[in-house]
């Protein structure tokens, strides 16, 4: 089976983000691989080692490519990084693009991706790139079978009080929720294999990709403005005795809080 | 453009996937490993089947041959888990196999060093007696030579592994009177109904780093063939110990490093959070003070600890250099658990709060590689020396 994965690097939860100005944050250099993008890499090396093939790490980032490492050093074949600075500030849709016009030509039985990245939550690109490449997909799954000779996927996700179970055509792509399975620790041999690891480069002028439809002026999605969370208000202590101290928190927490 | 401070991008790669291992196998475990006082066989099987204990081996034993660096970019991220583990780990990847990799034959390497490095066998080193440590010319324990091989006898204490130890590097002398020069290293087995070898004797309980079990090995007339003479000739020991400590002491200033930095961050975060007279302590000066102070003498004491990696990356001699940078990162260590211990207020009397930990794990490295005391005599007379 060919397999090709979507893959980004995102802010570690522990990287300090700060606002810079409206449109624009400040992110401390602290990246690492998106956990649901590992759950992918996984699920696609399952297959492989179960089916043979070829598993590929694809991504779209122009500076990061420890992704990728991440993801040979998990066992994939290949990576490669489609990179370019015309790139910087594509939006989900650009990047969908873009991965549309490296895919198009290629020969694959399945495309994985995590269901969203951590760092803008969208989960868009994974969906558009199959609606572009006109694939059948299936979103945020927590179970995969594959029939190679059927050429056919059974599938898994969860719905509102249950699971659904689904049957879908290769090529297709899937995007992959926590529970599919647990990715693996890197042995360190494939960790010095991936340190030395050869990524293929590609540039956006060589997939035919015209300026205007990538980049910050392509975008369809604008950010008008971050906000910073809310500040924690400060604590309130309730001096009175019981019982009236349980009426006052009952009323704090249905009228402040608005939790009850 | 000689100066160059930064981290390959293949470097920064490799420390992410350590940390990100550490995060996932280790640091779930941490307060059980330290509370249960047992070496973790099944951690160590899972940690060894990853293939990290051959970091520094030849690859044609089942190692990895990286360099110095990279070695010590592990042993930062590594330290920043179980301080116990990382001491388990690090004897075996360092101090218990290193001679058996430079000057064992053939037949011990594929009978020792591969299955050290499957994790299969554990090794230690032992230098320590209960009249000697820091003071290596007081070694007691005796090797006599012997026809075909050497006749080993005496106690070794403080054995970082020795409870579970299968083999063990020991340093002894020829003679007591050629003090250091009377040093050579030895490789002893344990003993078993088919060969003679080592005992354990007393295992200690120690302050910290508990999942390391430590304890005493017992040599009682050991026959161990030539082979297992671990050096060129005789009388070099001394020579080659001072080649490895500094390693050891790199390494050693390294889970100062870990172990600081984790203290403080935890440190940082409780401050921003405690409220004391309506603010956040780390609003009140005197607690600010703190956090400044381990930042400059941090950031000092991880480039002159990378700067000595980098020394002994490049063969450039680096004894005192090494012994310097093991003494400032481990005292700004002592500094970090200490005011981080303060910032925590009584809480930090608590087992329920990690920062005790931190304090208690952080004693035993003003100890190995050589105490203070001893390493600030040296230094002295060598600078007062000129």
């Amino acid at each position: 089976m060919d397999i090709f994965v979507l893959v980004k690097q995102v802010p570690d939860p522990e990287a300090t983000i700060r606002i810079k100005t409206d449109t624009e944050l400040e992110i401390e250099n602290k990246y690492f691989t998106n956990f649901f993008d590992e759950i992918a890499i996984e699920a696609a090396l399952r297959l492989k080692e179960k089916f043979g093939g070829k598993v590929t790490v694809l991504t779209v980032d122009h500076r990061r490519v420890d992704a990728l490492r991440r993801g040979i050093s998990m066992g994939a074949d290949e990576a490669v990084q489609i990179a370019d600075p015309a790139l910087e500030g594509s939006d989900p849709f650009a990047i969908a693009r873009i991965l549309t016009a490296y895919l198009k030509d290629k020969p694959f039985d399945l495309i994985l991706a995590g269901r969203q990245a951590m760092d803008d939550d969208s989960g868009i690109v994974g969906i558009a790139l199959a609606e572009a490449l006109n694939i059948p997909h299936v979103h945020s799954i927590i179970g995969l079978e594959v029939d190679p000779s059927k050429k056919e996927a059974k599938v898994i996700r969860e719905v509102e009080n249950g699971k659904e179970h689904l049957t879908c055509p290769l090529p297709a792509l899937f995007t992959c929720q926590k529970g599919l399975n647990t990715p693996r620790i890197p042995l360190v041999m494939n960790v010095m294999k991936a340190m030395k690891a050869q990524i293929k480069k590609v540039d956006s002028a060589s997939l035919g990709m015209e300026p205007n439809k990538v980049g910050s002026s392509s975008l369809q999605v604008k950010v008008l403005r971050y906000l910073p969370p809310p500040k924690r208000p400060p604590v309130k202590m309730i001096k009175e005795d019981y019982p009236e101290n349980v009426k006052i928190l009952v009323r704090l927490l249905r009228e402040e809080a608005k939790v009850l | 453009m000689a100066l160059d401070f930064t981290f390959t991008e293949e470097q920064e790669f490799f420390r992410q996937t350590i940390r990100d291992t550490v995060n996932r196998m280790i640091m779930p475990r941490v307060k059980e490993l330290d509370e249960k006082e047992e070496f973790p066989w099944d951690l160590w099987r899972e940690f060894a089947a990853l293939g990290y204990l051959g970091l520094r081996h030849e690859e044609k034993y089942g190692g990895m041959g990286t360099d110095t660096i990279t070695q010590m970019i592990f042993y930062e991220e590594l330290a920043r888990g179980s301080c116990g583990f990382f001491m388990s780990v690090t004897m075996q990847i360092l101090m218990g196999t290193y001679f058996i990799g430079r000057f064992g034959n053939e037949e011990i390497k594929q009978r020792i060093l591969v299955p050290a490095i499957k994790g299969e066998k554990i090794g230690t080193i032992c230098f320590t007696e209960d009249q000697s440590g820091s003071d290596l010319a007081g070694t007691r324990t005796l090797a006599t030579k012997v026809d075909g091989g050497w006749r080993i006898n005496g106690r070794k204490q403080w054995i970082t592994n020795g409870p579970i130890a299968d083999f063990a590097t020991v340093m002894a002398t020829v003679d007591p009177k050629l003090g250091l020069k009377g040093l050579n290293f030895f490789l002893v087995e344990r003993k078993t109904k088919d060969r003679d070898g080592f005992v354990s004797g007393q295992r200690l309980h120690k302050l910290g780093s508990r999942c390391s079990v430590t304890g005493e090995l017992v040599f009682d007339n050991v026959f161990i063939p030539d082979e297992n003479f671990l050096g060129e000739e005789i009388g070099k020991g001394v020579q080659y110990a001072g080649e490895i400590l500094n390693e050891v002491r790199v390494m050693t200033g390294m889970s100062a490093l870990a172990i600081a930095r984790e203290a403080m961050e935890d440190a940082r975060q409780y401050a921003n959070n405690r409220i004391a007279f309506g603010n956040p302590i780390s609003k009140y000066q005197l607690i600010r003070e703190k956090f400044a102070k381990f930042w400059a003498w941090y950031e000092a004491a991880r480039t002159f600890l990378y700067k000595c990696a980098w020394m002994i990356q490049n063969n450039i001699p680096c004894i005192n250099e090494c012994m310097l940078a093991k003494y400032h990162a481990t005292e700004m260590c002592m500094y970090a658990v200490e005011e981080a211990m303060r910032i925590y207020g009584g809480n930090a009397f608590c087992t329920e709060y990690p920062v005790q930990r931190y304090w208690r794990d952080a004693k035993f490295l003003l100890y190995g590689g050589g105490t203070h005391e001893v390493l600030c005599d040296y230094l002295g007379r060598v600078y007062c020396k000129g």
